[in-house]
């Protein structure tokens, strides 16, 4: 290695400590709220490790995430009834840092067991979650229809990770139900090779919103916020499955204006849960 | 210094067709740099180029180079299938400023990267002292192609021309491949990591550092597939030493591509 970048090191290794150290202020003055941290034993990341919620809460305030939506990997691996009843247990002490997003299924046939839409609504959840492929029913009006005038009606709203879906069956439904705050998540795998249909089904529907973990394309963040607003953009970290500060960098760095990014990183998912009820 | 000091070791240039991407060439590169103090990119080759371009395409690489003052080096695309015709492109690309290695994807080339078809790339890399960066990921059901990427198929490469520096790209993927990747990385000193791609996975910059030697881990984006601040603040913010993230962050790239920064 060459002489004259060993005299620069210490320079340069100041340089980006007080990089990191501008970062982080800025993440804690955005107050971030995640819409997207998990409990239970991740599916399909072999390297993935689980978190208990005091750990998760550790891991959020580590990167000055204020506040988070989590939802439970047994709502996708066993069952929702599975998942809703873990995610009551285990957040059942953890406060209003917390809030659920529980697992749904179509309202008929009815089934059995802690499900949103049947029974009275949990404490702190703050929104649902469906797996129309994983759990083998269409995204369609016929088979979720009631749910989705349940979600409506209790203003909750639906997010569905991209590889659940298909777009058409989405946009009929985001038409269908326009009152209802759709979310789509940008996992389990990158959703860029999706972001025409991503991109073009919220310029049609306003009530479209994207999560950001992995809407990660050059400058997506700055485009989407310029051609469909920034109230659109949700931040999610994936976490534990991913590092927070690859979302919450992202949203840092973006050309947005400060207001957009508290937008991004926290206000609109804020504006979107129902209040929490003690 | 005072100036951009970072290199990112893996980026692209040029237009997409699989998915919508407004600003992907070089000037908007560029422009990336300077916001985030990106001093070099490494351009590992537009699209086309990948998908079995040539001649062309790396003649545009090298204007780019011309353009953006030196800051934008870039890589010769080799793919077996047309292997003959790339070593010629290549070795006329020698003779002029801003190669900086060879780039091969296996998975896309449809090749296992131990094939014999690879032999000749690794014999004109050791000739010409030039650095092979390789797409590696781990076995995947979602793409069963990426398995002709598996980090343990490049080793007997490795072996044989301990001369040439390796860089795996993507630091073996997001599943088994990052063991292998991480072995071959400790076991070979010429074989480097880059962190380049939507490995995300969370504390996965603290763990290669506490795993590699100091001088392995390269800083890469995959410009434009992602923007270059999904890695950026990860390693700026990562636990761990700031000597270890100028390491990653600049003294790797330039160990394992021997590039002069010295402007
Ligand atoms: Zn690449």
């Amino acid at each position: 290695m060459d002489r004259r970048v060993d005299g620069e090191a210490p320079g340069l290794e100041a340089r980006i400590e007080a990089l990191a150290l501008e970062r982080r202020q800025q993440a804690e003055s955005l107050r971030p709220f995640d819409a997207n941290a998990w409990l239970g034993e991740p599916a399909g990341f072999p390297l993935a490790r689980e978190m208990q919620p005091p750990e998760l809460l550790r891991a959020l305030r580590g990167c000055g995430i204020q506040a988070a939506l989590v939802s439970h990997w047994a709502g996708l691996r066993v069952a929702p009834q599975a998942g809703n009843s873990a995610l009551a247990q285990a957040l059942g002490g953890a406060g209003e840092a917390l809030r659920a997003c529980w697992t749904g299924l179509p309202l008929f046939p009815r089934e059995g067991g802690p499900l949103p839409g049947a029974g009275s609504l949990p404490l702190a959840a703050g929104a649902v979650r469906l797996f129309p492929r994983s759990h083998n029913f269409p995204l369609a009006y016929w088979v979720i229809g009631e749910l989705c005038s349940w979600l409506t009606e209790h203003r909750l709203p639906l997010f569905l990770w991209h590889v659940e879906i298909d777009w058409p069956s989405l946009h009929a439904l985001a038409v269908a139900f326009p009152r209802l705050a759709i979310v789509v998540e940008t996992q389990t795998q990158k959703i860029l090779y999706q972001n025409r249909a991503l991109f073009a089904l919220m310029k049609d529907c306003p009530n479209v919103h994207a999560e950001t973990s992995n809407l990660a394309g050059a400058d997506f963040l700055r485009w989407a916020a310029r051609e469909l607003g920034a109230r659109r953009l949700l931040f999610g970290s994936f976490l534990p499955v991913n590092d927070p500060w690859v979302a919450l960098g992202m949203i840092l760095e973006a050309d947005l204006s400060w207001e957009e990014k508290r937008l991004v990183a926290g206000d609109n998912l804020r504006r979107l849960l129902p209040e929490a009820r003690a | 210094m005072s100036g951009p000091f970072i290199v990112d070791a893996h980026a692209h240039t040029g237009a997409m067709s699989m998915f919508f991407c407004p600003e992907s060439g070089a000037a908007e590169l560029l422009a990336r740099m300077d916001r985030l103090d990106i001093q070099c990119s490494l351009n590992a080759g537009s699209w086309t180029y990948l998908m079995g371009g040539g001649g062309e395409e790396l003649e545009g690489l090298r204007r780019e180079h011309e353009a953006s003052g030196g800051r934008l080096l870039y890589l010769g695309v080799y793919d077996p299938r047309r292997g003959r015709e790339a070593l010629r492109e290549l070795d006329q690309a020698c003779r002029r400023p801003g190669l900086a290695g060879i780039k091969i994807h296996p998975t896309f080339h449809r090749t296992p990267a131990e094939s014999p078809g690879y032999e000749a790339l690794w014999r004109f890399a050791e000739e010409h002292d030039l650095t092979v960066l390789s797409h590696s990921w781990s076995s995947s059901e979602h793409n069963p192609a990426q398995a002709l990427s598996l980090p343990g198929r490049f080793e007997v490469w490795v072996r044989r021309h301990p001369g040439v520096r390796l860089v795996l790209a993507h630091a073996g993927g997001r599943g088994d491949g990052r063991a292998e990747a991480v072995r071959l990385a400790r076991e070979h000193r010429n074989v480097y990591l880059d962190l380049a791609g939507d490995i995300f996975c969370y504390r996965l910059v603290e763990s290669l550092s506490g795993e590699l030697p100091p001088n392995k881990l390269l800083f890469g984006s995959d410009f434009p597939w992602l923007d270059p601040r999904a890695n950026l603040s990860r390693i700026l913010l990562a636990e761990i030493p700031a000597e270890a993230k100028r390491r990653i962050l600049r003294d790797n790239a330039q160990e394992a591509y021997q590039l002069n920064l010295s402007g």
